[in-house]
Order: structure tokens, then sequence, then C-alpha cells
């Protein structure tokens, strides 16, 4: 814990703080700032994965075509699935990168905003022993929780938690290709449906800090989404009368 | 497919560690209320949100307070005996009067609801109990009848200190950096504030004309009242280890101030010199005690520093005892007739003989609920 606290969880906790200070005291403007830094530090991570995407949107007609010839043969069909993706350079696990790195960010994320909103006496006492020597970070506490509607330090509200789950299915929509194959359509919906369902209740049960920073996550993940791959991707509306738009086609 | 099947896999099996490792972050507290000593009877707060009354001679339990583990709530104020009565603010933002005799409820103030928590030992002055309260005013209360008599516009979000009272104005230092002086009659604002570099735990202590108080941007403050600027802030070279949590105090000249940086200093009054310091091993929390020469101070690790303040120390003060508990202390604590009465974060009671140099036989007490 000691190390953690060390190499993660105390530089985030300060840079957070020095933010606060730096953007007038205001904790929430200190997590988007936090934010988008994380996301320029994933930025790699997160451009190969757009990449990945692109080229996977616009494998799509070939492998839409692989899915009607070897349909009835699944094995079959990943093999060669897999042999196209091959061809193409391309990795599909690729995807999971950024959001597996993200995850010790939001482990810190997490114990940063309890520690420094510190609503205890006990917490407050606790936080000045992480504290840096800055005098930007001790100048900055006590830190002012509220930002818009939300009070930082409490459980996220509904209009938070379908602010976080939209932004969510936003962004994984337009990367989700429809297809052909009803089991895999079907369970393509299902999961489109499961995670920001997920993280909408999670940031219920979790401080309001940690769903502002999944929102603006998702937002700036749209963002570089739209500019890198050239548009809105899947995310279309689809009409009750025709069949599903595929890129591509 | 598989894509989908590997990230779900991954997703459900990290998101247990997420939660697992949000659990180190929680929002822990027990409340650290000290102890009052009164006529040979120890009132003090628990962890589990009781006031306990304790026979020093006996060491047995003489009454506690309330006894329905549904009216129980965190207490960080040192009990307060005046008359009849001990008054206790607790962190559900209630003030309580309980009967000194029997520990039955008196009144109550608010009669229902909450002011916001009360962090900061209220102060009884002339039949009134003050209190600073986490909803950023302060309270007037009748003693009595627990009446409210005024209670001040919001100064701050929060206010987690003791008001110091001095002839007829109460100060008080706030959570975000304030000091106020109100009038002790009607709770008006006088006009005068002083604003630190950051937010204020520690009371304001007055000596003088003088307000002496430590912040959380490790500086000592020394304020001419009324002036909006400070005389010195302590130490003029650069800043200390760490917050000045807990409240000086005041004698003859000199500042005692602990640190949060293990350290206590003694600091020229006029000059802000420092005149000598001494290193604890670990943090100090609470306010130090005099007690005739004898300067006494715990450290977050539960030992008992004792100096003998009439001593030339050099540029590093020695302790004339150290004596440790063998609990953490962060709660206030009370010393007198050569006894030192603390109460541990192990939620036990300790009295330490300073003379003997140790913790006094048959301590500490309990406090935990009987089962």
């Amino acid at each position: 814990m000691e190390v953690w606290n060390l190499l993660v969880g105390n530089p985030v906790l300060n840079v957070l703080i020095a933010l606060s200070h730096i953007l007038g005291g205001s904790f929430g403007l200190a997590i988007i700032a936090l934010t988008i830094i994380v996301r320029l530090i994933t930025w790699p991570l997160t451009k190969r994965q757009l990449n990945s995407t692109k080229a996977m949107q616009e494998m799509q007609p070939k492998i839409q075509e692989l899915q009607k010839k070897y349909g009835k043969n699944q094995q079959k069909l990943q093999q060669e699935m897999m042999k196209l993706y091959k061809e193409a350079g391309v990795n599909p696990l690729g995807c999971l990168w950024p959001m597996l790195v993200q995850f010790p960010i939001w482990i810190a994320l997490y114990q940063a905003i309890m520690k420094a909103l510190a609503t205890t006496p006990e917490n407050l006492l606790d936080l000045a022993a992480r504290l840096y020597s800055w005098d930007i970070v001790n100048q900055a506490i006590p830190l002012n929780s509220h930002f818009l509607w939300l009070d930082l330090g409490s459980r996220g509200d509904i209009v938070l938690a379908i602010i976080v789950g939209g932004t969510m299915w936003v962004q994984q929509k337009m990367t989700q290709a429809p297809s052909l194959d009803p089991r895999q359509e079907s369970t393509s919906r299902m999961m489109l449906l499961m995670m920001p369902i997920m993280f909408g209740l999670l940031s219920l049960s979790f401080p309001a800090g940690l769903g502002l920073y999944w929102a603006v996550s998702s937002v700036i993940g749209i963002i570089a989404q739209y500019f890198i791959t050239g548009g809105w991707g899947y995310l279309k509306l689809r009409s009750p009368f025709g069949p599903t738009p595929v890129k591509g086609k | 497919m598989k894509q989908l099947k590997v990230f779900f896999v991954i997703v459900i099996a990290l998101l247990p560690l997420v939660l697992v490792s949000c659990i180190g972050a929680s929002q822990s507290a027990g409340g650290w209320s000290g102890p009052t000593v009164e006529d040979g009877i120890i009132y003090a707060g628990t962890r589990d949100g009781r006031v306990v009354a304790i026979n020093v001679s006996t060491r047995e339990l003489r009454w506690d307070w309330p006894d329905t583990a549904g009216l129980r709530s965190l207490i960080y104020t040192t009990p307060i005996v005046h008359g009849d009565l001990v008054y206790v603010g607790t962190y559900g933002g209630q003030v309580h009067a309980v009967t000194l005799d029997r520990g039955t409820e008196r009144w109550v103030y608010p009669r229902t609801g909450s002011i916001g928590a009360i962090v900061g030992r209220p102060v009884v002055v002339n039949e009134t109990i003050y209190v600073a309260s986490s909803d950023g005013r302060v309270y007037a209360l009748d003693t009595t009848y627990g009446d409210l008599k005024w209670k001040s516009e919001p100064l701050a979000d929060k206010l987690w200190t003791s008001p110091t009272i001095v002839d007829d104005t109460l100060f008080v230092s706030t959570l975000d950096g304030h000091i106020y002086d109100l009038s002790l009659e009607t709770g008006q604002l006088l006009g005068w504030s002083f604003e630190a570099e950051a937010g204020f735990t520690s009371s304001p202590a007055v000596y003088e004309d003088r307000i002496y108080v430590g912040s959380f941007d490790r500086y000592l403050y020394a304020i001419e009242m009324g002036s909006n600027a400070s005389i010195w802030k302590f130490p003029r070279e650069e800043p200390a280890g760490n917050w000045f949590w807990a409240s000086p105090i005041v004698s003859e000249g000199i500042v005692y101030a602990g640190c949060l940086d293990g350290k206590l200093y003694a600091i020229g009054a006029e000059t802000g010199e420092r005149i000598w310091e001494f290193d604890a091993e670990d943090s100090i929390v609470s306010s130090p005690v005099l007690m005739d020469n004898l300067l006494v101070i715990t450290d977050e690790s539960g030992t008992v520093y004792v100096f003998d303040v009439s001593t030339e120390f050099g540029d590093e003060a020695v302790a004339l005892k150290a004596i440790s508990i063998g609990a953490s202390v962060r709660s206030p604590f009370s010393a007198r007739d050569g006894l030192v009465y603390i109460r541990g974060e192990d939620n036990s009671m300790y009295v330490v003989d300073i003379d003997k140099g140790e913790v006094v036989d048959g301590w500490p007490v309990s406090l935990a609920t009987e089962k």
C-alpha cells in the first residue's frame, strides 16, 4: 500500500489539489484538467486503438462476406477472421489497452477525491501526511467540493449517471459494427448496453468526482474518435423499415 | 465476439480489484473527544458515540449517555462541566446538556434536526454556551434551557474550531482561513477580519491584545487585534514541515505550538523568534497543556512528554519525562494535580502519573460498550 501511495496515490492526489488551486479553487475543473492530462498521457495507446478501429470499420464489408460464407461454421469463421485481421495488421484486442491502463488511474483518482475532500476531521488529518511541501498544495486546503450541481465527494445523482452512461454508449456505438449473424448481433447489442448501464450504476454509488472523470473521459474519447476515424462511425439512426445500415456498403 | 468476451472477462475480473482498492480510501471517523476531570470524575466521549462518567479512584463507570444506540453520534468535542450539567456537541449537529449526577438528558439544541457537525469544543461564559458549527455559524445558547440566544450569519463553509472569548468579543477561526470578531451580546460581526493563506483547525489563542493561531500553510501567525496584517509569521525562514493543526497556548511571553511535523516550538510572543524546539517521535495533534511549570504534550504515537519550562534550554529542549501509553493519541487531554488524563484511539482511558513516569496502576479503562 505504501509503495502504491508513493508511486501513484500521492502524486495523483497532490497534482489534483495543485490543479484545483491553479484553477481558482474549483475541484471540478481540477478533475476535468486531470482527465485531459490522463488522456494526453495515454494518447499513443488511444491513437493506436482508434487507428485499429478505423481499420476494422474499413474491413467490415470483408468481414460480412466471411460471415455470410462461414455463418454456419463458427470455428472456420473465427479462423478466417483472424487471418483477415493478421493480413491487415489489426489487433482486435488493441482497444483494451487504454481501458486497462486507466484502471489504476481510476483507483488513484477515487482515493484522491475521497482523501482530498476530507469530509471528516480524521481524513483531513490523514491528508496532511500525504501532501507534498508545495505551498500551492497546502494553501488549497480545504477544497470546495461543489461543482455545478454536484457535490463531488458525495455519491453521484441520476443526472450524472445518465450523462456517464449516455456518453459511454455514444463512444461505444461509434465503433461497434453491426453483424449479420443474429446471435453475434444480439450479444453486441447487449454489450453496448451493459457497459454504459454498469458505469451509470457505478456512478450512483461512487463519488460524483469519479463520475465526472468518466463522463469527461468519454466526451474526450468521442471527440478524438470523431476526428481520427472521420465521423460518427456506426452511430447512425436506424430506419425501422430498412435493413441495418453497414458502413462501406 | 471473442474480443467482446475477453473484454467482458477482463472488466469483470478487474472490477472487484477496483472496488477492493477503493475500500482503503473510505471516509473513516470515530471522533476524538478528550476527557474533562471534575471532582474525581472523568467525563469523556467514546468512539461509539457515548459520554461516559468514570470515577477516577474506583475506575467504575458512573453512567453513560445515551443508552440507546440509535441516538449516538460521533463526538469530537471534549465535554464541558458547568453547574449541574455536562455539555457536549456532537458530529450529528446537536448540543446536549446531560445531568452531572445521573447522565440523563436535560435539553438538546436543536430540538429536532441538526445545525451541522460540531467539531470544535464549545465554550461556556456567563450562562451562555457558544458553539461553532459546520454550517459556518456560531450559536449562543442558554445553558439552563438550551434556548437560542442568537446565531451568527454564515462565516464560512465550515467552522471546526472553538470560539475564543475576550471581554465582550468572540473570536472564531474558520476552516477556509479567516478569523472574525463577533459581538458576544448579539452575534453581529464587529467588522474586523483576518485572512491567512490557508485554513484553520487551530483556535485563536489571545494574549495581550494579540491573536496567535496556526494554519495549514505551515505558519503560525501573530495578529494584532484590529489589524488585517500579521505582526509576524513563524517560522521566519521557511515554513514548518507540516500544518499547525492544534491550537497554541501562550504563557509569560512564550507561545507553545505543536506541529504535525512532530515538533513542539517555543516562540517569543513579542518577536516571533524561536526560543527552542523539541522533536517528538510523531505528529502533535493535541494542544499542549501547562501545569504550573510543567508543559505537557502528547504525540500521535502515544508518548507523553513533560518539560520544565523554567529550565534554560538551548536551541533544543530536553524532555523531563517521556512516557509511552502504548496507544495512538489524537484527542485533547487533561492535566491536573500531577496526573495526565488521555483518551487513546484504542477507546481506552489512560491516567499517567508524571512523578512516577508511568501509567497509573489499574489503568487503562476500556470505554467500549459492555456486551
